[in-house]
């Protein structure tokens, strides 16, 4: 029988904060376990929250990026449950009155998946079994975390990843978080269940926790799926529960509970007081923001001509965009501007994440001057991509590589001249050429190339010769 | 309004707590006193419908929230101090008999 | 009357004596009287001594501060940095915080000198300090009495003069009650006029440190020290008190409006009842204007308190589990099972009945019966005072329907101990500040206490009643003989 899947996601991001959500101690990744922490991430009697201002304006950031409406007031409450990793014995979160409520994602079909709420919370340490022990690091205690919740407006696994990856997208995008799955900064709870097309009514669902990559997303929904639909199929019913996707056996299993309870007894932390945020304050936060990669995605296209795929792998990286809207702004032109950077800068950069840092040697200014040497053809392109790659690797300006007399092209006679030359000097590439071996060309053209160091304009070349050679 | 064996079990779950069969029976009496006592409030003025918030009608603005400075951790055997920790860590064995 | 401490501050300037000489004393008191009295749960005379020479060197300085090297004591549920600090709980064993309370850390940079940390119930719950893991303290007035609680063991202290002054905390009535009980001034203040940072928490949004001490005019002195906003307490505000309070108490009541609101007199002992009202006579022949006034909504006090505080209670006492401090138990099959015995073993029977009011009250199903609305009857309650406030400068009540209980005494259910406290919870719902002053003897020859209370931050007018009404009603009660004879 055929199923439609709803499905909603869950998703919690680390913010990138210098320091934890209550306390002064540091949030960097790493260290000595229990080195980042202090009586209040520690949990220590006497102790006190003390709210950090960048956490809200953070979240407030992220809630804006997904047309959230920013709730100007808002509190803390907290969320009751004991674990050793959760040394208070409660988790500060927000109950009823979250930052940001009621925005969405647009996906590439236009589709909107609805954002229920955004809230800030406190992440909790790590525990680590080994040797009938269990060790506890609070050094992650307290960093921050804001949790995303869609509507389960998602219906198929291909959506369920494009959503998580767009999240992705604006949250490195507005600065906020590095969202790297891998390690945890963002990690993402799907839930998910079945009914039969045109059911109004929900089924029972069940959640899958902490996926850490994309395509397990896309994966965990699709077996979930699967399992779901074989035990409706065989008549049976779905049971509430938590399950954890096994990428070896791309299969979900229940997880056994640690929690027997799931009554949290939320109220509101009587250590915090309410929060106002101000509309003018909203308001510079929102002029804080970037334009968001799918706003620059448009306007590469339909302002600036840019081909789709070229767009796409420049407005996905925040920095790129900005190189890239940094060369034109020296006057650079487009098309060069984003050839050079998809063919040759990217050719350095083999993973997703150094696109992301793009580390590159030379400023934006330094790419420009290149740039519009080939836009004036005073070189051609393949000068161009071999002098832009030595700057790359030495950080030195362009002036460094191209000396004033590169810069004088070769004149319409000459080329034509140096094209005869090399018909008659290569007869046999000329005869295999007019026999169908038509790569036999590229002789003629490394001899023309030889002859002028690479500064001749092999495109016109190419037409020279042809007719030349009677085609 | 009283309070059955079994639900004084399913609270004392929640906070953590077990207790004999004689203190069981002991604390099931004395907590329908304590709910009963608790309980007066619902037997008089009505509440308003709005939402409770914090502590009083105190609110503080943005600006007077902690400015994102690292302050110094504490150094690990401060931490620690007070238990036998292990390699850094909080230490628990999983079973002692 | 007692050497007070501007007086005892001149000797310490003028030579008279040293603050080890001082410090001495108190130690002498302290080991003569506390094994009976069983005042103090943790004794620092080493770091008293060094305190105290520390003291005597800043007091070479013209500048030195009223409290330097005063001998003093601090309850047992504020943080002392490397210091035993236990709540009275075997939960806390052993525990040594690293952290000094803010109250604290101003105190020893006014050169105070800490004799020890003293008795209380445990975590605070009780109103005779007898749930202390260590037993309870005794009533120097009478040693077949309680203290009172749950500050008994700074109240005992400084009445017994173990101590010149303490700090004590007061979540319904912890400061107020015992110094009734013991004859001694005790002020809980506005909350938020005193950092609660390094207080191990009970009831977060009623708990309160402040002083308990011999004269208004102490208090005054102390609250000077300790007030004041604290970046590491949201719920703390910095409040501009304008001059010292303790150099404004010299004011008479001439035209003040005193209320009176039947609602505190009712149940209370006819002793009490009659020395309250000869204190308000007192006043009125003064010049004060008595104003009978009504708080309807008093009557529920007693419930929204037990709700709002066991319900904070019990998430405050969540983290005792045995993981990063105090006791952990020595046998189990699991982690879990390792929790729930440290904390059956280690919390005592009130500790354990709050949990789980707390956690009932907390639960799915009952919170908007029970947390809820003891939330909106506290603004209701809060809206009463305001509006009284705006007829009365001060309210004066009974700080308890009774004198000190017998020790041991099994005669009241929990509940009915509960309501002893009805005098004193409307305060810290309403988070305004009250004065606990002697006001004279039952048949027995046990104190009475008698409660001034007033409008939020205005400390100044409530030590201005008390100190008046300690100078014109004279001696009220017996002095205690003994202790540190000065
Ligand atoms: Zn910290």
């Amino acid at each position: 029988m055929n199923y439609e899947i709803v499905c909603g996601i869950e998703t919690h991001i680390e913010l990138a904060t210098k320091t934890k959500i209550f306390c002064g101690c540091t949030t960097e990744f790493g260290g000595e376990p229990n080195t980042h922490c202090c009586p209040v991430c520690t949990g220590q009697p006497g102790s006190l929250p003390i709210l950090n201002q960048k956490v809200v304006e953070y979240a407030i950031k992220a809630g804006l990026a997904l047309n959230c409406k920013i709730n100007t007031k808002s509190h803390m409450d907290r969320k009751n449950y004991v674990y050793p990793d959760l040394p208070k014995a409660y988790q500060i979160s927000q109950y009823d009155e979250p930052l940001c409520e009621k925005g969405y994602i647009e996906l590439d079909s236009g589709k909107r998946i609805g954002i229920t709420r955004i809230h800030i919370e406190e992440d909790a340490g790590k525990l680590i079994h080994e040797n009938g022990y269990t060790y506890i690091d609070y050094n992650r205690s307290g960093v921050p975390l804001i949790e995303i919740v869609s509507e389960p407006d998602i219906s198929s696994a291909e959506e369920a990843k494009e959503y998580a990856e767009k999240l992705q997208l604006i949250m490195r995008y507005i600065g906020i978080s590095d969202c790297k799955m891998q390690e945890g900064s963002m990690r993402c709870d799907v839930n998910l269940s079945l009914r039969k097309p045109g059911d109004p009514r929900f089924g029972v669902r069940t959640e899958i926790k902490n996926i850490n990559s994309l395509s397990f997303i896309q994966k965990a929904v699709m077996a979930e799926a699967e399992r779901q639909a074989d035990i409706l199929d065989a008549g049976g019913t779905i049971v509430q529960q938590t399950m954890r996707y096994d990428e070896g056996t791309n299969s979900t299993t229940p997880m056994r509970d640690k929690e027997n309870s799931d009554d949290y007894r939320y109220f509101p932390d009587p250590d915090i007081l309410r929060f106002s945020i101000d509309d003018e304050k909203v308001e510079e936060i929102r002029t804080s923001l970037p334009e968001l990669p799918f706003d620059k995605l448009k306007r590469y296209v339909n302002v600036l001509g840019l081909p789709e795929a070229t767009a796409k792998q420049i407005s996905r990286y925040r920095k790129v965009a900005e190189f890239f809207e940094g060369a034109l702004a020296e006057g650079a032109s487009v098309k060069n501007t984003a050839n050079l950077i998809v063919g040759t800068i990217f050719s350095n950069m083999d993973t997703e994440e150094e696109k992301e840092l793009f580390a590159v040697r030379i400023s934006a200014a330094q790419f420009a001057a290149l740039v519009k040497l080939a836009d004036e053809k005073k070189i051609n392109i393949g000068f161009a991509q071999s002098t832009l790659q030595k700057m790359l690797e030495s950080g030195k300006p362009v002036e460094e590589f191209i000396k004033p007399e590169d810069l004088v092209g070769i004149s319409n006679e000459e080329l034509e001249s140096l094209c005869k030359e090399a018909v008659d000097a290569n007869p046999k590439a000329v005869a295999d050429v007019r026999s169908g071996k038509d790569k036999a060309i590229n002789m003629l053209f490394g001899y023309i190339m030889k002859k002028t160091g690479g500064k001749a304009d092999i495109r016109k070349a190419e037409v020279l010769l042809r007719k030349l050679i009677g085609q | 309004m009283t309070i059955s064996k079994t639900e004084i079990e399913k609270l004392a779950k929640l906070a953590k707590l077990s207790f004999s069969e004689e203190e069981l029976e002991r604390f099931t009496a004395e907590f329908d006193e304590i709910i009963a006592f608790a309980d007066t409030i619902n037997q008089s003025i009505e509440g308003g419908t709005e939402q409770i918030r914090n502590v009083g009608a105190r609110m503080v603005s943005f600006d007077d929230l902690r400015t994102d400075e690292v302050v110094p951790s504490l150094p690990n055997e401060k931490i620690l101090s007070n238990v036998e920790g292990y390699n850094g860590f909080f230490s628990v064995e999983r079973s002692k008999k | 009357m007692r050497t007070g401490i501007s007086e005892l501050a001149i000797r310490l300037r003028n030579r008279e004596i040293s603050a080890v000489e001082l410090t001495k004393a108190y130690i002498d008191a302290i080991e003569k009287l506390n094994p009976t009295l069983n005042a103090y749960v943790h004794l620092t005379f080493d770091t008293a001594l060094k305190a105290a020479e520390k003291a005597d060197q800043m007091l070479k300085e013209d500048d030195a501060p009223l409290l330097c090297g005063i001998p003093m004591a601090l309850k047992d549920n504020i943080c002392t940095d490397g210091l035993t600090t236990t709540c009275c709980s075997k939960i806390l064993k052993g525990f040594k915080p690293y952290h000094d309370a803010t109250v604290w850390e101003k105190l020893k940079a006014h050169g105070a000198v800490l004799l020890g940390k003293t008795n209380m119930d445990e975590f605070a719950m009780g109103s005779t300090s007898e749930t202390s893991c260590y037993g309870a303290p005794l009533n120097p007035r009478n040693t077949n009495y309680v203290t009172g609680g749950s500050s008994g063991g700074s109240a005992a202290a400084v009445c017994a003069n173990l101590a010149v002054y303490s700090l004590g905390s007061d979540t319904g009535g912890s400061i107020r009650q015992p110094a009734s009980f013991c004859g001694v001034v005790g002020l809980k203040p506005t909350y938020g006029a005193v950092s609660r940072y390094g207080l191990i928490a009970y009831g977060s949004s009623l708990d309160q440190i402040g002083p308990l001490t011999n004269s208004v005019k102490d208090a005054a002195i102390v609250f000077d020290a300790i007030k004041g906003g604290d970046k590491r307490d949201q719920t703390s505000v910095d409040y501009d008190y304008g001059s010292s309070l303790a150099e404004c108490l010299d004011r008479d009541v001439k035209g003040m409006r005193i209320g009176v609101a039947e609602e505190f007199f009712n149940g209370i002992n006819p002793e009490i009842k009659s020395k309250i009202e000869e204190a308000i006579k007192l006043f009125e022949i003064n010049g004060a204007v008595i104003e009978n006034i009504r708080l309807p909504a008093l009557k529920l006090a007693l419930p929204v308190y037990y709700i709002i505080a066991c319900a904070e209670a019990s998430s405050n006492l969540g983290r005792y589990d045995g993981i990063r401090y105090g006791y952990r138990t020595s046998f189990y099959t699991s982690i879990e099972d390792m929790i729930v015995k440290t904390r059956s073993e280690g919390f005592g029977d009130e500790v354990k009945r709050r949990i789980m009011l707390g956690t009932y009250v907390l639960s799915s199903g009952y919170y908007d019966a029970y947390y809820k609305k003891a939330c909106l009857i506290r603004e209701e309650i809060n809206r009463e005072f305001d509006a009284v406030f705006e007829k009365c400068d001060v309210l004066v009540a009974p700080t308890a329907p009774n004198t000190a209980f017998p020790l041991n005494y099994k005669g009241a259910s929990p509940v009915e101990m509960y309501l002893s406290d009805i005098c004193t919870v409307p305060v810290n719902i309403a988070g305004v500040p009250a004065i606990s002053v002697p006001c004279g003897e039952d048949a027995r020859g046990l104190p009475i206490g008698m409660q001034i209370i007033g409008r939020r931050f205005d400390e100044a007018t409530v030590l201005q009643v008390a100190h008046f009404y300690e100078q014109i009603a004279g001696k009220v009660i017996g002095a205690y003989e003994g202790g540190a004879g000065i």
